[in-house]
C-alpha cells in the first residue's frame, strides 16, 4: 500500500524539493502552504506522516502541531518538523507540542527519508 | 535672537552705561571743587546729553539688529522651505518607490521560485529517467523475456541439434553412398547370373521353364532395386543430397564453423554489453548523487525567499511609518521616525536570516528524534 505524507511549507520550491525526495522513495504526497491550509486538508483521509515547517504565515508550525494533536483521527500521526530554525527553545516547543523529530534545512534527501522511514505509520 | 533682544530691550540701562563716565566725572568734580548751582546744572546737562547719545546708539543698534534678524529670518526661512520641500519630495519618493520596490521584490521572488520549481522538476525527471534506464537494463538481463544470456543460450540450444543433425546427415550420407556402391556391385553380379541363365536356357532348349526362371530372377532383381530406390535413393533425391560431391562436405563443415563463430561473436557482444550496463549503472548512481546535491542546493531558494520577504516587510513598514508621519502635518517630528529602533529591527532580522544562510551548503544533516 502506498503511504501518504502531508507536507506543510509556505515555500513552493521547498515543497517541491521535499515532494521529489518522497515521491522518489515511493510515497504519495499532499501539499499545504500553511498550518490552516493543512488542517483544511485533514478531512479524514489516511495520512501516514506529516512534515511541517515552523515559520509560516496564517498559522505557524507549532500551532499547527498543537491543533493536529487535538484531532482524534490524527493525534497519533507522527509529525516531523522541517525547518531552518536551530534555536533549542523552538526545538523544545515543538517537542512539547507533540512533534516526533526535527530536521534542519537544507536537508540531504537520504537523511529525511531515513527519518520518514523510521516514523511513518505502518 | 531672543538673547540679543534681552540684552538690548532696556533703553535706560543702555543710556546709563554711556552716561556713566560723565556721572563719575561729575562726582570727582564735586569732590574737588564742591557743589554749586552751575556745576550741578552743567553736570546734569552733560549726563542727559550722554544718556541721549546712548539712547540714540541703542536705537541705531536695535535697528541694525532688526535688519540682521530680518536677513537671517529670510535666509533661514528659505532654507527651511527648501528642507521642507526636500522632505516632502523625499517622502513622496519613498511612498512612490516603496510599493514599486515591493512589487519588484515580489516578482523576483515568485519568478525565482517558479524557476527553482521548474529546475527541481527537470532534475526529478532526470532521476526518474535514469532509474528507468537502470531498471530496463535489469529487465533485459534478468527478466524472462529480454534476457540476453537466455537469448544466446536458447540460440545455442536451438543450433546445437541442428549441428548434430547435420553431422548425422553427413555420416548417413557417407554410409548410404557405401551401401549404394555395394548394391551396385551386387546388381552387377545379378546381371551376370541373369546372362548366364539366359545362355543356359538357350543351351538346354527348355525355353518356357527357363523363361520363367529368368523372369523370376529379373523380378527379384527389380524388386531389390525398387526397395533400394524407395528406402534410400529416392529420399536422398528429395533432400537434394544424392549425387553431391566433396563440395557438399565442405559446405556442411563451413556451416558448422560459421555457427560456432557466430555463437562466439554473440558471447563477445554479451560481454561488451555487460560492461556497458555496469558502466551505465555506475554513471547513473553518480548522476543521481549529483542531482541529490543539486536538490540540496536548491533548498537555499527557501532562504532567498525569506530574505526577500523580509525586504518586502521592511519596505512596507517604512511606507506605513512615513504615511503615519505625513498625517501629522506640520507637527512632524524627527523622533517619530524612530530610526534607531527601525534599523535595529532590520539588522536583527537580517542577522537571523543571514546566519541560516551561512550554513554548510552540503546540508547540515541535523536530525533530532524526540
Amino acid at each position: 500500500m502506498i503511504k501518504t505524507i502531508l507536507i506543510v511549507d509556505d515555500s513552493a520550491s521547498m515543497r517541491q524539493v521535499v515532494s521529489i525526495a518522497l515521491k522518489g522513495a515511493g510515497y504519495e504526497v499532499i501539499e499545504a502552504c500553511d498550518g490552516k491550509d493543512a488542517l483544511n486538508k485533514l478531512t479524514g483521509i489516511k495520512i501516514h506522516l506529516i512534515l511541517s515547517d515552523i515559520n509560516m504565515p496564517v498559522m505557524d508550525g507549532i500551532s499547527f502541531v498543537k491543533e493536529v494533536k487535538k484531532l482524534d483521527h490524527y493525534k497519533f500521526t507522527p509529525i516531523i518538523m522541517l525547518t531552518t530554525e536551530m534555536e533549542p527553545e523552538k526545538k523544545q516547543a515543538a517537542r512539547d507540542a507533540g512533534a516526533k523529530a526535527w530536521v534542519t534545512k537544507p536537508f540531504q534527501p537520504p537523511v529525511l527519508l531515513g527519518a520518514v522511514a523510521k516514523l511513518v505509520l505502518p | 535672537m531672543t538673547s540679543l533682544k534681552n540684552n538690548s530691550d532696556n533703553p535706560f540701562l543702555y543710556g546709563l552705561l554711556t552716561a556713566m563716565p560723565v556721572i563719575l566725572g561729575t562726582v570727582v568734580m564735586f569732590w574737588y571743587s564742591g557743589v554749586n548751582v552751575y556745576s550741578v546744572s552743567l553736570s546734569l546737562l552733560l549726563i542727559f546729553c550722554s544718556m541721549g547719545s546712548g539712547l540714540f546708539l541703542w536705537r541705531h543698534h536695535l535697528a541694525e539688529l532688526a535688519q540682521t534678524n530680518a536677513r537671517w529670518e529670510l535666509d533661514e526661512s528659505s532654507k527651511i522651505n527648501a528642507i521642507a520641500t526636500y522632505t516632502t519630495e523625499l517622502e513622496r519618493l519613498l511612498l512612490t518607490i516603496s510599493p514599486i520596490l515591493s512589487q519588484q521584490v515580489m516578482f523576483s521572488r515568485e519568478h525565482t521560485e517558479q524557476e527553482i520549481i521548474s529546475l527541481a522538476n527537470r532534475f526529478a525527471a532526470m532521476v526518474n529517467e535514469l532509474q528507468q534506464i537502470v531498471d530496463s537494463t535489469d529487465d533485459t538481463l534478468d527478466g524472462q523475456h529480454f534476457h540476453l544470456d537466455s537469448v544466446i543460450n536458447t540460440s545455442h540450444d536451438l543450433l546445437q541439434p541442428v549441428l548434430e543433425s547435420l553431422t548425422r546427415i553427413y555420416q548417413v550420407e557417407h554410409q548410404a553412398k557405401a551401401e549404394l556402391q555395394k548394391l551396385s556391385n551386387h546388381l552387377g553380379g545379378l546381371h551376370a547370373i541373369a546372362a548366364e541363365v539366359h545362355e543356359l536356357t538357350e543351351k538346354i532348349d527348355n525355353r518356357h521353364q527357363l523363361v520363367d526362371i529368368e523372369l523370376r530372377l529379373n523380378t527379384e532383381v527389380n524388386a531389390v532395386i525398387e526397395v533400394v530406390n524407395k528406402a534410400l535413393i529416392l529420399p536422398w533425391f528429395d533432400q537434394g543430397f544424392l549425387g553431391e560431391t566433396a563440395g557438399d562436405d565442405l559446405t556442411l563443415s563451413q556451416a558448422e564453423d560459421h555457427i560456432n563463430q557466430t555463437l562466439a561473436y554473440l558471447g563477445l557482444a554479451l560481454n561488451h554489453y555487460r560492461e556497458d550496463v555496469d558502466a551505465l549503472r555506475n554513471n547513473a548512481e553518480q548522476i543521481r548523487a549529483e542531482i541529490n546535491n543539486v536538490l540540496v542546493a536548491l533548498q537555499f531558494q527557501d532562504r532567498v525567499s525569506q530574505i526577500l520577504t523580509q525586504v518586502e516587510n521592511n519596505l512596507l513598514n517604512l511606507q506605513k511609518t512615513i504615511e503615519t508621519i505625513q498625517r501629522q502635518g506640520s507637527n512632524r517630528d524627527g523622533n517619530m521616525l524612530q530610526v534607531d529602533a527601525a534599523v535595529e529591527h532590520i539588522e536583527e532580522n537580517y542577522k537571523s536570516v543571514n546566519s541560516k544562510s551561512e550554513r554548510e551548503p552540503e546540508g547540515s544533516d541535523d536530525l533530532t528524534f524526540f
